[in-house]
């Protein structure tokens, strides 16, 4: 199973912990609102910069979420996780970004833009064989619709449930569930001349790797 | 279990909701066909390396800083506000340099400040030598400068970005910036050291700023 791989998260900090915090961020407790922003921002700036790919256009993202969401925190109901909540401003406010890059870049016909590195520069135990497989399934990510790239990263990047993966959308589970599905098919179409035996060999490596 | 069946279940079983019997034909298929052995092999991979890999980019050391510096000396609710008058400020500018230009302000070519970084002395454009070295070209806006305007003030507010100074500062500075250009626009068309009208204002009705499809998020 893909799940429950071992993977570089942050401590997710209690509800508790979360309530008080904001709490005091609204009692403006400049202390309070740090950690927020210390906690969440590696996480939202991780998942912003997959979907709009891009550093410089991810940060201010990622600043105009926290701001967005500081400015409404008194709206904040305990029964969401922060983070969870974090998440579907800062998607919201990509989806905007998304929307108006790509009518700019329609209305002048710019070619596509150069995307960004996919992966970190490959270790020295990382083969050429698996920096070029990473290579190719992250450039068939890039090609799925922002939704299907959004639930992909989510369910398995983030760890979210389906649950809340709705919550961060703004969708109905069925449809989250949908995106992922479709998502997953893409990729079979788009991965299509990766062999069985360049998984086996990565596989072997990754569990080598640790 | 036949491929068909077999595909169907892929999705549960990616995930993690697929148990019991049909986990169990599902693994006895995965055995005896290559193709499902590929296709899941495949999932599992691309699940492994999105989950796992490390990006190549990292959050600017001083975000937190920065962030911070912005929510400073407003109380939160005006955060907003304020950002949306620094995102006012450059378009403002270029705004109010071009609907001069379609009035007809700059009947002669302008001297605009941008060149001019602070702390170095600006250029001495009210004295009647330089009114009268400008010549009349009989074009309407120095499309050049405008240019090179434009991209320095782009530069500054990527420069402020990277030092945390405050939105607010810059927001002054691009404002008094643009003053400036109003100023030596007028100069150079008619030789006087005067705005009409609005001495030390910013040109009424600046431009609305936020893409239509900004709103639906302004609710959260
Ligand atoms: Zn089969």
């Amino acid at each position: 199973m893909a799940r429950g791989i071992e993977r570089e998260t942050a401590v997710t900090p209690s509800r508790e912990y979360e309530k008080q915090l904001v709490g005091r961020a609204l009692a403006d407790d400049r202390l309070a609102l740090r950690k927020l922003v210390e906690l969440h921002k590696d996480r939202l700036f991780s998942f912003i910069w997959r979907m709009a790919r891009n550093h410089h256009d991810a940060e201010e993202i990622c600043q105009e979420a926290f701001l967005k969401a500081f400015a409404s925190l008194d709206t904040f109901s305990s029964e969401y996780r922060f983070s969870t909540w974090l998440f579907t401003i800062g998607y919201r406010v990509c989806l905007n970004h998304l929307r108006r890059k790509r009518a700019l870049t329609g209305e002048l016909d710019f070619t596509a833009l150069p995307h960004e590195r996919h992966g970190a520069l490959p270790a020295s135990i990382e083969s050429e064989e698996a920096g070029r497989l990473k290579e190719l399934v992250w450039s068939a990510v890039d090609r799925l619709s922002a939704p299907q790239r959004a639930t992909l990263v989510l369910f398995y990047r983030h760890e979210l449930s389906c649950h809340e993966m709705a919550q961060v959308l703004e969708l109905p589970v069925a449809t989250v569930k949908s995106h992922l599905h479709r998502a997953r098919h893409r990729l079979r179409e788009l991965l299509e001349s990766v062999t069985e035996h360049e998984l086996q060999e990565f596989r072997n490596r990754a569990g080598a790797a640790g | 279990m036949r491929c068909e069946q077999a595909r169907q279940l892929f999705d549960a079983y990616l995930d993690g909701e697929l148990s019991g019997a049909l986990a169990t034909e599902l693994g006895a298929h995965r055995v005896k066909c290559p193709e499902c052995r590929r296709a899941l092999a495949l999932m599992e991979v691309s699940g492994h390396i999105v989950a796992s890999d490390r990006d190549p980019v990292v959050l600017h050391g001083q975000f937190a800083d920065r962030l911070l510096a912005c929510t400073d000396r407003k109380p939160i609710r005006s955060w907003d506000r304020l950002r949306r008058g620094l995102y006012i400020a450059g378009p403002l500018a270029a705004a109010a340099v071009v609907a001069l230009a379609v009035l007809g302000v700059f009947d002669r070519p302008v001297r605009f400040a941008g060149k001019r970084v602070e702390g170095q002395p600006r250029p001495d454009v009210s004295s009647p030598e330089h009114s009268a070295e400008a010549p009349a070209t009989g074009r309407s806006l120095d499309e050049h400068l405008l240019e090179e305007w434009l991209k320095e003030t782009q530069e500054n507010l990527a420069a402020k970005r990277d030092s945390g100074e405050s939105l607010q500062r810059h927001f002054e500075l691009t404002i008094s910036q643009m003053l400036d250009i109003l100023k030596q626009a007028r100069v150079a068309s008619d030789g006087t050291d005067h705005v009409p009208g609005a001495d030390g204002q910013v040109p009424a009705s600046p431009p609305e700023p936020a893409p239509a499809d900004d709103e639906d998020v302004e609710d959260l």
